[in-house]
């Protein structure tokens, strides 16, 4: 230990101000940092600080996401066993399944790296830890054999339009996974997109999603008899919460993700209020799209056009299907980009989950709807807070007659 | 007697909490006062070094207000004047000569039936300095009315001298001291007591007693005032410290001058303990009681308090010294720590932290970083303010938006807390300074 910290010393002596290598300090600072703590001194009140910093509170965000990494490898090498017709076991799968994850977390973390040290020394600020999140979360949203120039296109793009332009962590307007998320779905959206790419098969071998069985039913049906009906995977409620789906790495295992959401609520780093909130929006949603299923189907308004499958799925299979669950805990939370006041959080949530089942829905393209509704929402947080907060202002305006 | 819980907070459970008794120590033979004590003052000397003076005689005044003049705290002789940068006063040393009070008024003489003799009175011992206003804590301008009078007797920061105890001998005075500063008011008398502590002053009417539950910061008179009674824009509040409630009541009543003041020694590096002391104290007369070589002492508490030398001297509004260590330790990836009683968070975020008595040292824990609003300033910010709009505002230099979002109901001793919690390492006390001083200089 003394060694290493012998060579931090030395080397340090290189990047302080006025010597020539002096841009550099940035990385220096990083690396020093991650390897032994700082020891920065209070200098003023107050004189003593709290343990948390930003480096744990970034590294506990990745901490609850490791779980949706070992069960994303497994379930890879699961679904393509079941299109190969092999008998690999829990440890074969998931080594199968890594062999597919790990190429696709490196191409993110080095784009995301160059971007943020490149714009660490440039802006001469510290590196922000805050990029390890946003890298550990785009593979999570990817599916297994995505190319990998690609991610690392998307994570670049991720990082500097959604974070870097706008100033860098605490300035940004966009969450920087899900903008690289929607950027890669609409520039290489073969890749991302479709029956072909969720789970690795033989050539042409092709698996639709949970969400995309009643977005295109061969007739009209209920989405629980067109589930039920799918004889290709287990579309059953308990299997679409233990995950053997396909879909994104890391969506598809609801408990996993239901560990993180306790995990980051119990230390305090993730809102409870918008995960609540997002799935009473969604429920809502969903309650009123079945209501006017029942009506337009069977009741009073039937209308004689062709009944959307979409609006028959209950609050629960929305729960269960698609990545609501990841995107309200890992994204939709997002400190920066959600809103700032607690009162805005419950509507921030709340329209999170409405624009949610909205976009699955009703929109024809892409039945996902969860990471555009979370991006229109982190455009709409600062507005909801600026009415939040003018309440307040209105309230102390009354007082002072 | 009006009853106020405080939920948000908290109490930092710092070691070293002096225990209730009184340690004996030698008597003081410097004291100082310091004119960086006081917010937004242009102090011009009435002294120089080697000048006689006597207790209550004027040492300096402010240029921009002369009716306020500051007395002196001990009769002796002015053994020195420390200049910072710019002749700055840094300090103005007293050698403390004889006695520890001194009559300077006959009781019979003594007329404080109307608010204008009260005023001269005050006037007449340079008593002015011991009030303080809300917004931009600074000294009052006498000519002001405030709208009301509020002290707090429930000290509620980190190592706080424990006023229930440190007065306990004083209810006299403390009485007649409380019964002169209602006359100054037209509005309430507000005095902050907690639990039953202080039990004795809700037989007296014109006290608009509150008593207060909760953690830290519901001691603060800018926490009770959010609740009980805004500060609106143009309004101003008086303030005192309740340590120097004897000191005024022994003036108001028996026209003796008496600057003693029972202070508290506590922290994680120092025996701790309680003193009969003075109102700007020496420190090094304690350093007997130090527990390690490497250490910081700070004049007033942990959260707010000023960084001193141990040849320093108490701050004139602070009642208590706390010491802790200087560490500069550096543990291997100490991010990944698993928790244990090394770690101390507001956070669940170490497993088995100590959050019974745990040593806190000057280490920040952590560099600072871009403000990520993770929720944790309004954790311990129990007012209905958005501090963190607030602060953007702040930043931002719109006057205007900071007046909105209510930057005149809050002081650094009220975000300390924030401070203390912010992972990002922000220091939100100087951020309100700030704001204060913009919309201050604006004026």
């Amino acid at each position: 230990m003394n060694f290493l910290r012998k060579i931090f010393e030395e080397t340090g002596k290189y990047v302080e101000e006025g010597k020539p290598l002096s841009w550099a300090y940035p990385l220096w600072e990083a690396a020093d940092t991650i390897f032994f703590s700082t020891n920065k001194q209070t200098s003023k009140g107050p004189h003593i600080r709290d343990n948390m910093d930003i480096k744990r509170t970034m590294f506990f965000v990745v901490i609850a996401l490791i779980p949706c990494y070992a069960f994303g490898a497994y379930n890879i090498g699961y679904l393509n066993a079941l299109a190969m017709d092999l008998e690999r076991g829990l440890i074969g799968n998931t080594i199968f399944g890594l062999g597919y994850v790990i190429p696709i977390l490196i191409a993110t973390f080095v784009a995301g790296a160059i971007c943020e040290l490149t714009f660490a020394i440039i802006r001469k600020h510290e590196v922000n830890e805050g990029f390890l999140v946003s890298c550990a979360l785009i593979p999570l949203t990817m599916p297994p054999d995505v190319p990998l120039w690609q991610v690392f296109i998307g994570t670049s793009f991720g990082i500097i339009i959604g974070k870097e332009i706008f100033g860098g962590v605490g300035t940004n307007i966009f969450n920087p996974a899900l903008t690289s998320r929607a950027f890669m779905y609409f520039a290489f959206p073969t890749k991302i997109s479709g029956d072909k790419v969720w789970a690795v098969g033989p050539d042409g071998y092709s698996g639709a999603t949970a969400l995309a069985i009643p977005a295109n039913p061969t007739e009209y049906d209920t989405a629980s008899n067109l589930f039920a009906a799918n004889n290709q995977f287990d579309f059953s409620m308990i299997n679409m919460f233990w995950g053997l789906i396909p879909g994104s790495i890391g969506e598809t295992n609801k408990l996993f993700i239901l560990f993180g959401a306790f995990f980051l609520i119990y230390c305090g780093i993730a809102s409870w209020r918008i995960m609540v909130s997002s799935t009473l929006g969604l429920v809502f949603t969903a309650l009123l799209f079945n209501l006017l299923n029942y009506l337009t189907v069977d009741g009073i308004l039937q209308s004689g056009g062709t009944p959307n499958a979409m609006l028959t799925i209950t609050p629960l299979q929305h729960i269960l299907i698609g990545s609501f669950l990841f995107g309200t805990v890992f994204m939709a939370t997002e400190p920066v980009t959600s809103s700032h006041t607690n009162t805005g959080r419950w509507i921030y949530g709340f329209l999170i989950g409405v624009l949610t089942v909205i976009i699955r829905s009703i929109n024809p393209a892409y039945p996902e709807g969860v990471f555009l509704a979370i991006l229109i929402m982190n455009m709409f947080a600062p507005l909801i807070d600026y009415y939040v907060v003018q309440a307040n202002i209105k309230m102390r305006l009354s007082r002072n007659v | 007697m009006q009853k106020i819980t405080i939920n948000k907070g908290h109490n930092i459970n710092i070691s070293g909490v002096a225990p209730s008794e009184f340690s004996n120590a030698p008597t003081q033979k410097l004291v100082s006062i310091s004119p960086q004590d006081f917010n937004y003052i242009k102090p011009k000397l009435l002294v120089k070094e080697g000048d006689q003076v006597e207790m209550g005689d004027a040492l300096f005044f402010d240029k921009l207000n002369p009716d306020v003049r500051w007395p002196s705290i001990a009769s002796g002789n002015i053994s020195k004047i420390i200049f910072g940068e710019r002749r700055a006063v840094l300090d103005i040393i007293i050698e403390v000569n004889h006695d520890k009070e001194l009559n300077v008024e006959p009781v019979k003489q003594i007329n404080l039936s109307s608010k204008d003799d009260i005023k001269d009175f005050i006037q007449k011992h340079n008593f002015w300095p011991f009030f303080s206003q809300r917004p931009f804590n600074k000294v009052v301008n006498p000519k002001d009315s405030p709208k009301c009078i509020i002290v707090s007797l429930a000290d509620s920061s980190p190592l706080a001298n424990d006023l229930s105890f440190s007065l306990s001998e004083k209810r006299e005075y403390i009485i007649s001291a409380l019964s002169t500063l209602k006359k100054l008011t037209e509005g309430n008398l507000y005095v902050v007591v907690r639990g039953d502590n202080f039990s004795f002053l809700s037989d007296y009417d014109f006290i608009s007693l509150i008593q207060v539950e909760g953690p830290h910061p519901s001691g603060n008179i800018g926490v009770i005032l959010n609740k009980v009674n805004p500060i609106n824009q143009n309004d101003i509040i008086w303030t005192l410290q309740g340590s120097h409630l004897p000191i005024l009541g022994k003036l108001f009543s028996k026209g003796i001058l008496d600057f003693s003041l029972n202070i508290s020694i506590g922290g994680p590096a120092v025996k701790p303990s309680y003193f009969k002391s003075r109102i700007g104290a020496k420190f090094d007369l304690h350093k007997d009681s130090l527990l390690m070589e490497n250490v910081r002492i700070i004049s007033g508490n942990v959260l707010t308090g000023k960084k001193i030398n141990i040849d320093g001297f108490l701050g004139f509004y602070h009642s208590s010294f706390s010491v802790i260590e200087k560490s500069f330790n550096r543990p291997f990836i100490g991010w990944l720590h698993p928790g244990g009683k090394s770690k101390y968070s507001v956070f669940n975020a170490y497993l088995g932290s100590n959050k019974k008595s745990y040593d806190f040292t000057t280490l920040q824990n952590g560099s600072n970083r871009a403000f990520v609003p993770v929720d944790a300033w309004e954790k311990v910010f129990p007012m209905d303010i958005y501090i963190n709009a607030l602060a953007r505002s702040i930043e931002a230099n719109d006057i205007d938006e900071m007046e909105q979002l209510g930057i005149y109901e809050c002081d650094e001793e009220d975000v300390a807390l924030c401070s203390f919690v912010c992972p990002s390492k922000s220091d939100v006390g100087a951020i309100i300074r700030k704001g204060l001083d913009t919309i201050y200089f604006d004026k």
